[in-house]
């Protein structure tokens, strides 16, 4: 395994940060780590990338000790800190070069990596420009192209899309995954769309624990709660189609609001039972029309919701 | 090694990639050469040789010249978080505070030397002066105490820039710190009444010495040692940081 992590606590004075974790990533994972600000995300990918030292446990990387062994764990890490510090007096390519010679590149090597981080990331329009004088996004990737330069084992990228428009967050997204097949990705964010579509495991961390750790889809499936379905019906009146929704026998609870000339239904049964089927049925036999029927997906944010115990208003709302 | 040189080379360049470098040459030339001029102007009889006037006149200027370059040499990182990134690459301690620490000093050098034009300026106005007039021995051992002079106060400032993420209470402590330094023989001296004399540590007295061409080694071995504490100190408070 890549990264062994075993009881790792931080403490600062008068608050505990990171209390008492352990988790490991095996080679080629994209492991997001997602949890509310100030969960303890950062703290414990400074301490990985050798930073911060820790108050207790052990941290290994690459098999070298994080504490002991910091200089070889910096050699296989490729870290990007959460805010994107960079020289902001100096230009792009000599930013790079300069990052790349105390990464111990050199050379034909370092020409050659400038090249392809250039490419990979975007940048070769503004490779000449001073960083000072770039767009947030642009800065961002010169962040990420730094930690891409040395073609690390592990890269520990803190929020890497934050500040990024769409366009280019589906890039950065794209280049992570296919970052995935060669590296080992521990991906900090809280926008959880995000990790859901990028990582293979999902840790969630909430007051310096981890609360949850599964792929995306087994997290979905641990919810606790009701399935949902949302159907959009025309003919009947609200308290009609309420009426013989709730009939259905395994329904637990129905509702009806009309918006416009149709009426948006929900429908909650207990998680082993499809109603799909039978709501279709009611508004086939009652001559109704229907326009839209699908079952609610839950997804991650559910999760992130009912794990760190915050209400949702789209996710958690309605459980 | 080689890392220490890209640090070395880093430092120094981003010097020149901001207008402070070239400010601060043009200010310090002006100011360290106005105040030798005056002094060499306006003194009907000159006390001391030519070149002690000239190396007071630029140790005056050069306290404020160390305060300003030192002040963001690691204050400057901490605050914009490049510390971290500088941090977590294979680099060890001691070759980021001495590739630090080399380039604020050449840095150092190379803004007080172009001085020297300034006794070409001396010439040109006053035509009692020759050129011959100097003594070039004390010129070279003055430029010598220079150089060891600005070590010491840059391993000085380094340290201080250590200790702080804030620019403007690095300069203020900085400075005093510097002048603590220059001025430490005299304060012992007047704080014990003139009981304790002081009289190897006195930078200023080592300043007048090297500048008439009196060469003493024990003011070398002072700095050489003085500059290696303080920067043994400096490479352990960056690593106090991973301690536990």
């Amino acid at each position: 395994m890549i990264v062994d992590v075993k009881n790792l606590t931080k403490r600062y004075p008068g608050k505990t940060a990171v209390d008492d974790i352990s988790f490991d990533v095996q080679p080629s994972e994209i492991v997001g780590f997602l949890g509310p600000n100030g969960a303890g995300k950062t703290t414990t990918m400074q301490i990985l990338a050798g930073y911060l030292p820790a108050t207790g446990g052990s941290v290994e990387v690459a098999g070298y000790d994080v504490f002991k062994q910091s200089i070889e764990v910096r050699r296989r890490i490729g870290y990007l800190p959460e805010n994107v510090p960079l020289y902001t007096d100096m230009r792009v390519t000599e930013y790079l070069k300069f990052r790349g010679r105390l990464k111990g590149l050199g050379g034909a090597r370092l020409r050659a990596r400038l090249d392809a981080v250039f490419a990979s990331c975007g940048l070769t329009e503004v490779h000449r420009q001073i960083i000072g004088s770039l767009s947030r996004g642009f800065r961002q990737r010169v962040g990420l192209a730094d930690s891409l330069l040395s073609e690390p084992e592990l890269l520990i990228l803190d929020e890497p899309t934050v500040g990024l428009d769409p366009n280019q967050i589906r890039q950065i997204r794209n280049l992570i995954r296919g970052l995935g097949e060669r590296h080992t990705v521990l991906l900090a964010s809280h926008i959880l769309h995000e990790v859901e579509m990028v990582c293979n495991r999902v840790l969630i961390i909430n007051q310096g624990r981890i609360v949850a750790s599964d792929t995306p889809g087994k997290l979905v499936g641990l919810l606790r709660g009701n399935r949902r379905v949302s159907a959009r019906i025309r003919g009947g009146t609200p308290q009609t189609v309420q009426r013989l929704l709730e009939a259905i026998p395994a329904v637990v609870h129905a509702s009806c609001e009309p918006q416009g000339v149709w009426l948006q239904c929900y429908c909650e049964s207990k998680k082993e039972d499809d109603i799909a089927e039978d709501v279709f049925r009611v508004v086939a036999t009652n001559g109704w029309c229907l326009h839209e029927l699908h079952e609610e997906r839950r997804n991650l944010e559910d999760v992130f919701a009912e794990v760190t115990g915050e209400e949702n208003g789209n996710g958690g709302g309605h459980r | 090694m080689k890392n220490f040189f890209t640090i070395w080379f880093r430092e120094l360049s981003a010097c020149f990639l901001s207008p402070v470098a070239y400010v601060l040459m043009v200010v310090f030339l002006a100011v360290s050469s106005g105040t030798f001029l005056l002094e060499v102007t306006q003194t009907p009889v000159l006390e001391q040789p030519l070149t002690v006037a000239l190396f007071e006149a630029i140790v005056v200027w050069l306290t404020i010249l160390v305060t300003v370059v030192s002040m963001r040499l690691f204050a400057e990182e901490k605050r914009s978080g490049t510390l971290e990134t500088l941090m977590t690459v294979p680099v060890t301690e001691e070759q980021i505070v001495l590739g630090k620490y080399a380039g604020a000093l050449s840095f150092l050098i190379l803004v007080t030397f172009p001085i020297a034009i300034t006794l070409l300026l001396l010439v040109a106005v006053s035509p009692s002066v020759q050129l011959a007039d100097l003594d070039t021995g004390a010129l070279l051992t003055g430029g010598a105490i220079l150089i060891l002079v600005s070590s010491l106060l840059v391993s000085v400032g380094l340290l201080v820039s250590l200790l702080t993420r804030n620019q403007v209470i690095a300069a203020i402590c900085c400075f005093c710190a510097v002048w603590g330094v220059l001025l430490f023989g005299w304060i012992v001296t007047l704080a014990t009444g003139g009981a304790v004399q002081v009289t190897m540590i006195t930078v200023t007295d080592h300043i007048r010495d090297f500048s008439r061409g009196m060469v003493d080694t024990r003011p070398l071995v002072l700095y050489v040692t003085g500059t290696a504490l303080f920067l043994f100190a400096s490479v352990r408070v960056l690593e106090s940081r991973r301690w536990r």
